[in-house]
């Protein structure tokens, strides 16, 4: 234990040690370039002198050198949730009490020192919650990151950005000094890749092949698709035919004659797949198969060729494309003795293949756009006049009752909606409306407390006179909120707008709970029905090409609109979702 | 874009879309059957066929395919719409779940139809044709509910060319390699010798794992003769002895792998397709079912597996003991789906034609032939699948042997393993009964209880399911119709009291004129109040005090939905309190403060404030469901899949040692997975601390840098107090947002049915009562629910209002 401690000091050593390093360089070079006043040689020797005492101490405790290279030592202790938080306690008891012994005022340093004693107390609970644990064991982690070439050109490569912000940002350097901005510029820098790689990876899983969602080397961000070529097979059942059914185009094999038509099975698109159709040969058209084309070892020499057959055994056979000599000739192989050739490319196929799979009713998805545009119409043009309506009349009428409703409506706000959920769904059953959008937007025509709220702050801002003059030329109380007091709002109802159309558009609950057919589903349920069907190994790249198209109209209403979005959260209070 | 040019745009796209109606080619005026439940793929070949031909055989039917989770039928979703009368024609359902069904009155009895047929459609389905197992698994209290089509069993797989390699060892051990074992102890004694672990004692490779594959308990009950049930199936005998042994020999076979929790950590690791962890080696026997088999021969056509009975109990074996009179010695548990027809069902005539003809020997022919025919056209093996019709059965087994003596022999040992099923005890209760093993199991695995305790666990909550529903009898009936009535005259006698007030109000003309306008524009508010606040919530709380699924009768049951809430339901209710409190004990606070750490940083850059703040944020206003489904991806266990994962192997690994955790998949990582997907939504709230920190007055810190106090000291003096509000206003949010978390949960649960989450770790009470509510429709106890998640959210809305004077800074005295 007690060495396993000592390498946790020295590792801390270490890491305190590169940043004294940096301290000192910094120093050193300003020192020698400009005159700082704060910066002597005697401060830069003091840094220089810490860095070695700091980098002593590490190497004689955590070893970082050995055969396999410099590491830098890094540690972890892996235990109970209730060691750390008394672990934390104690860290901010330590500091409370240091402030306490700084402070100049007897109240302050009073207080600072209460809060360190509360601190203590619940740390010394937090130690008696650990001991009941039963499995309350603390594993100290020892390891060190590998100065590899990698370590090195992620650190340099975060190095150069920075310097390229900073010197975009120039001006912002001079009042800060470069320490900080640099920091803040590498942190903004990794903090925006974080954020930003999961949208990369959804777009670039979007357009990769099944084979290429998982490997053993990590992920594939380089989407690669295989060569084909086209291929007419001369053997008739096998050819593939463009037809007409119905008055829509599909791709189809032939299985047999019947009274002198051919019986065509329909294999794409997926939502009419399976069924057979009789048509005459005139009203085919042959198209080639996208052969793929693979590389393989016969008798020692590279072939390439594109595959004809596969056959049941897993065998392929080839025919050959290159070397000219042998040109097409046929080779019958093992599956594993070929490779597919590949080139960097975008598998596109994913999104028209996800939607072909979309079922016949839904007309390749745009059902499920028009359910979901109800939704966010009707929505948001009911909120916008029930609330407005509503708010006006609590702020600028007077009515008796007033205030009473007034507090019924704010205590409404914090309800949760579990609460009336379930009788809710019976009223709408015996309305009939179950499986159908209605009970999904004509709730919004009813109001909502705390837009009403919002609303209200909005009117009551408004000066008086307008609505006075309005009043003294005869207008009504309907054309007076109409003609003169919405139009002055109109910021805050785009707000409102902005949020009942993301609210309208992530519903989910509401339609799983009451749609049941495609052709009343709206986006938000039809893709959780998706990732049901296609998860797993089946065919992921559809599922990411659905999910994709689910995502960009909402971040391309988040450009056209992007000022409401940010005004929204901040007049609402609420952080996101 | 101007507004003009907008509205136009908006315009054209809603015309285009009104087009967008239904399919121009699908001719109308046909009686269409709604056929749920089966999956729709590429690979589903047979499937598609065998409809197709029946459509071409009733000109008149357009059967409506949909899936609705395939398969494994989200009970919810077929109950709520069996409730809400629009319940399809044909549901395609996993059988142990038909009794549950039927004894609900959520499905039609098919006696008189079989009755009405069986002389004259030699489509028909008698008993005769089925296996016994399926058809009584199909069947409640002597009604039949549903046909069965397939019929899964489970047999042992082993790995021949592994038990050569490791030969020596076997025989060292005094075992056999050249054939499979057969009893208990064998099984343990063969997965000792074949089980492998590195020098750092992680696990190379299983022997076996108990419930690697599919066995559950189940099997081992089973052959341990342990019944779930009592004979009349009033009581749950979860707890005896037998039932015991079982899970004993279910941790002992975990503990020859090392543990539960090290066997659960190496099947993160386990890949797909060619990368199999059977193909590859990783496990070196496992009982599962047949459907593993097409997708082994397509990877892995040469691959030396052998399919042998499962092992069972030494004295089973041996017919000693217990077993000495026992007839089989081998047995397997069966399962499988069936179709069948729900209540309410708005074309059953047609319903019933398709299921007689999807069920019958022709119609499964057709199935398998036109699967195979897609198999070999894509150049793949095809492998029959068991069917539950005798003759169908046999005969496509034999038509459609495959070439490869492995895999033939495999679905033979499948075959004749048919007649040996068991089945899960046809019983109402078969759900919970499922849920409630499934836990038991993982509390004896995770050893954090002992079998007994765990079984005795799962037998109280099975139990109060079952006396719920024998016991219903002592509760009175009462009829919902009054007290609704009274409820409606209430709000009546509530808006005319209102209005008498308003009529004999002492008030001018004028005022009463604009009164009255304003009554008019608050009325949306009001009519919204009543019909769907206070007059659900009243009528909540009456539920509460009732037992009613809607389809029967309700009945008067007092406080025991309160009750059970706290006694026998204990265990869930408090599982997703401390749920609750971890999501925002952890999840809040860092989502605030992550959120809080951007805004800072922003705040000191002040180049390309615009740029960054757009790119944090976007994350927020993706649609959750898009951004669970991709954070379901990019949490991927698997390091060649998973986006963290694949790098956590590249850092954290490589530098410490630790393997990554399961995330989903795992009990102790499964929160931490949501809250790191709630914390990419955190750019919300960056804004919003963006603009608090803009809202700080400047004086503030140069009065306090002038009093000398640094940055850090005016972080926590100055801009901590300053931005109180909103983090008080977030903590209340927060809070009430985790007691109703659900989209998330619901997309990202790894396994639809079952615990919500490993463990149960991702249930809230919300989710809680929504499977109570919609996929039970145990009204009454959904609705005690909704009343302790109100009265909690009230409280603890309450007592931070209470605790807001103590910190939260509202004004600015500087």
């Amino acid at each position: 234990m007690s060495k396993a401690i000592l390498f946790s000091i020295g590792s801390v050593a270490t890491w305190a040690a590169l940043v004294f390093l940096f301290l000192f360089v910094r120093d050193a070079i300003l020192l020698f370039g400009k005159r700082v006043s704060s910066i002597t040689p005697a401060s830069v020797a003091s840094k220089g002198i810490g860095t070695v005492v700091l980098f002593f101490i590490g190497v004689v405790w955590t070893t970082p050198f050995s055969k396999e290279g410099i590491k830098l030592p890094i540690f972890w202790y892996v235990m109970p949730w209730s060691a750390w938080i008394g672990v934390a306690l104690v860290a901010f008891a330590i500091w409370r009490l240091c402030r306490s012994m700084s402070s100049i005022q007897s109240a302050e340093r009073m207080k600072d020192f209460q809060a360190a004693a509360i601190a203590l107390v619940c740390a010394f609970g937090m130690g008696w919650l650990y001991k009941q644990d039963p499995d309350n064991k603390i594993d100290i982690l020892q390891g060190g990151i590998p100065l590899s070439m990698s370590v090195i050109g992620f650190v340099a490569a975060l190095f150069v950005l920075s310097m390229i912000s900073i010197a975009w940002g120039y001006n912002s350097v001079r009042g800060r000094g470069v320490t900080k901005t640099v920091a803040t510029q590498i942190a903004l820098i990794i903090g925006s890749v974080v954020f930003g790689l999961p949208f990369v990876f959804l777009l670039i899983t979007s357009f990769k092949e099944d084979r290429d969602m998982s490997a053993k080397s990590g992920i594939i961000w380089v989407p690669r698709v295989t060569e084909t070529v086209p291929y007419v097979n001369p053997d008739p059942t096998k050819k593939h035919y463009v037809g007409d059914f119905n008055g829509r185009q599909v791709e189809a094999i032939s299985v047999g004659m019947e009274n002198g038509k051919m019986k065509m099975d329909i294999f794409r698109p997926l939502s009419v797949r399976g069924i057979t159709f009789y048509t005459t040969r005139d009203q085919l058209r042959e198209v080639p198969i996208d052969a793929k084309v693979y590389t393989a070892v016969v008798d020692g020499e590279q072939i390439k060729g594109f595959e004809k057959e596969s056959l049941e055994d897993g065998r392929k056979i080839l025919q050959i494309m290159e070397p000219e000599d042998k040109k097409g000739k046929e080779v019958t192989l093992l599956g594993e003795k070929t490779d597919p050739v590949r080139h960097i490319g975008l598998r596109t196929q994913n999104y028209t293949e996800a939607i072909q799979y979309l079922p016949i009713e839904t007309a390749n998805g745009l059902v499920y756009l028009k359910n979901t545009l109800i939704l966010v119409i009707m929505g948001v043009i009911g909120t916008i006049l029930s609330c407005s309506i509503v708010a006006y009349s609590f702020s600028r009428l007077k009515f008796p009752g007033k205030d009473k409703m007034f507090n019924i409506l704010l205590a409404t706000m914090m309800l949760p909606g579990a609460v009336t959920m379930l009788p809710q769904f019976l009223i709408y059953r015996s309305l009939g409306w179950v499986d159908t959008l209605y009970p999904l937007w004509v709730p919004a025509f009813f109001g909502s407390a705390f837009n009403i709220f919002l609303l209200r702050q909005f009117f009551s801002q408004i000066p008086m006179e307008l609505e006075d003059a309005a009043k003294i030329d005869g207008c009504s109380y309907l054309k007076t909120f109409w003609n003169i007091m919405l139009p002055q709002i109109k910021p805050a109802l785009a707000v409102i707008a902005v949020g009942t159309f993301l609210g309208a558009w992530n519903n989910f609950m509401g339609p799983l709970i009451y749609i049941n057919s495609p052709e009343h589903m709206p986006i938000s349920y039809a893709l959780q029905l998706f990732k049901g069907d296609r998860d797993g190994d089946n065919e992921p790249g559809l599922l990411m090409a659905f999910t994709s198209m689910t995502v960009v109209p909402v971040v391309a209403v988040f450009f056209f609109a992007q000022k409401y979005f940010i005004e929204g959260v901040t007049l609402s209070g609420f952080g996101g979702r | 874009m101007s507004k003009k040019r907008f509205l136009c745009l908006l315009a054209c796209l809603l015309t285009a879309l009104a087009f967008a109606q239904t399919d121009p080619g699908a001719p109308k005026a046909k009686r269409e059957v709604v056929l749920w439940g089966l999956a729709l793929g590429p690979e589903t070949k047979g499937q598609d066929a065998v409809i197709r031909e029946f459509e071409r055989r009733n000109p008149d039917v357009k059967v409506k395919l949909l899936s609705m989770g395939a398969g494994r039928m989200d009970p919810q979703k077929l109950m709520t719409s069996i409730v809400g009368n629009v319940a399809p024609d044909v549901i395609n359902q996993d059988r142990f779940t038909i009794s549950d069904w039927a004894s609900r009155g959520a499905f039609r009895p098919l006696d008189d139809l079989i009755a009405r047929d069986k002389d004259h459609d030699p489509l028909c389905p008698t008993p005769q044709q089925y296996y016994p197992a399926p058809w009584r698994e199909a069947s409640y209290e002597g009604k039949v509910y549903a046909i069965p089509t397939s019929s899964d069993n489970r047999i042992l797989y082993w790995n021949k060319k592994i038990f050569r390699e490791e030969g020596d060892k076997l025989r060292a051990a005094g075992l056999d390699p050249e054939r499979a074992p057969r009893t208990w102890s064998e099984l343990l004694a063969y997965s000792k010798v074949l089980t492998k672990f590195d020098s750092q004692g992680r696990l190379v490779r299983a022997g076996f794992m108990p419930n690697f594959g599919n066995s559950w308990l189940y099997m081992y009950a089973f052959q341990n003769n342990a019944n779930f049930l009592s004979a009349d199936g009033r009581t749950c005998t979860m707890n005896t002895p037998e039932a015991r042994e079982a899970l004993d020999y279910i941790v002992k076979g975990y503990d020859i792998v090392g543990g539960y929790e090290k066997a659960k950590s190496f099947e993160t690791g386990f890949q797909g397709k060619e990368n199999d962890c059977f193909i590859v080696g990783q496990v070196v026997m496992k009982i599962d079912g047949d459907w593993v088999l097409n997708a082994l021969s397509r990877y892995a056509p040469d691959l030396e597996l052998q399919g042998s009975p499962a092992p069972v109990p030494d004295d089973r074996y041996n017919h000693r003991g217990r077993f000495a009179n026992e007839k089989d010695t081998f047995v397997t548990w069966m399962g499988g789906f069936s179709l069948a027809i729900p209540k309410g069902a708005k074309n059953p005539e047609d319903g019933w034609k398709l299921i007689k003809f999807m069920t019958s020997f022709e119609g499964r022919l057709i199935e398998n032939r036109a699967q195979a025919a897609w198999e070999r056209m894509r150049g793949r093996l095809f492998l029959p699948r068991q069917i539950a019709n005798i003759e169908a059965n046999e005969t496509s087994v034999k038509l459609f042997k495959p070439a490869n003596p492995n895999y033939a022999e495999a679905i033979e040992m499948h075959t004749s393993m048919a007649r040996f099923g068991r089945i899960r005890p046809a019983t109402f209760a078969g759900q919970i009964l499922w849920s409630e093993h499934v836990k038991a199991m993982e509390a004896a695995c995770y050893k954090k209880a002992s079998s007994e305790q765990a079984l005795k666990d799962a037998q109280t909550t099975v139990q109060r399911d079952l006396d719920a529903f024998y016991n219903k009898s002592h509760y009175p009936v009462i009829d919902l119709r009054a007290p609704a009535f009274l409820g409606v005259l209430a709000l009546l006698g509530f808006v005319g009291y209102f209005i008498w007030q308003f009529a004999t109000a002492k008030i001018g003309r004028i005022e009463r004129h604009e009164a009255k306008w304003a009554y008019l524009f608050v009325s949306p508010w009001v009519f919204g109040f009543l019909l769907l606040t206070i007059g659900p919530m009243i009528a909540s709380l009456f539920f509460s005090f009732t037992q009613w699924d809607v389809l029967n009768e309700a009945r008067w049951v007092g406080l025991k939905n309160y009750q059970d809430m706290f006694g026998a339901d204990w265990k869930a209710v408090s599982r997703a309190l401390s749920n609750v409190a971890y999501l925002t004990g952890v999840g809040v606070p860092l989502g605030l403060s992550t959120g809080l750490a951007i805004a800072l940083l922003l705040n000191t850059a002040s180049k390309g404030i615009r740029f960054y703040r757009t790119f944090f944020y976007m994350p927020s206003i993706v649609p959750v469901i898009a951004s669970a489904v991709l954070w379901t991806w990019v949490l991927t266990a698997d390091p060649g899949k998973g986006l963290i994962n694949s790098y956590w192997v590249d850092t954290i690994t490589k530098w410490l040692g630790v393997q990554p955790p399961g995330w989903l998949q795992s009990a102790e990582w499964s929160k931490p997975a949501l809250i790191i997907q709630g914390v990419w939504g955190a750019g919300g709230g960056m804004v919003l601390w963006l603009a608090g920190l803009k809202g700080v007055p400047t004086s503030l810190y140069e009065a306090a840098s002038i009093d000398g106090a640094n940055g850090n000291r005016q972080f926590w003096s100055i801009t901590f107090p300053q931005l109180s509000p909103i983090i008080f206003f977030n903590l209340i949010t927060g809070f009430i947002g985790a007691m109703q978390e659900f989209d998330r949960v619901y997309v990202m649960r790894p396994s639809l049915d079952g615990p919500i989450g490993p463990d149960d770790s991702l249930l809230t009470p919300a989710f809680h009562l929504f499977n109570n509510g919609f996929a039970y429709f145990k009204m009454g106890y959904a609705s005690a629910l909704a009343w302790l998640i109100f009265v909690l959210v009230m409280v603890v809305t309450y007592i931070q209002w209470k605790l807001k004077d103590r910190w939260v800074h509202t004004e600015v005295d500087a």
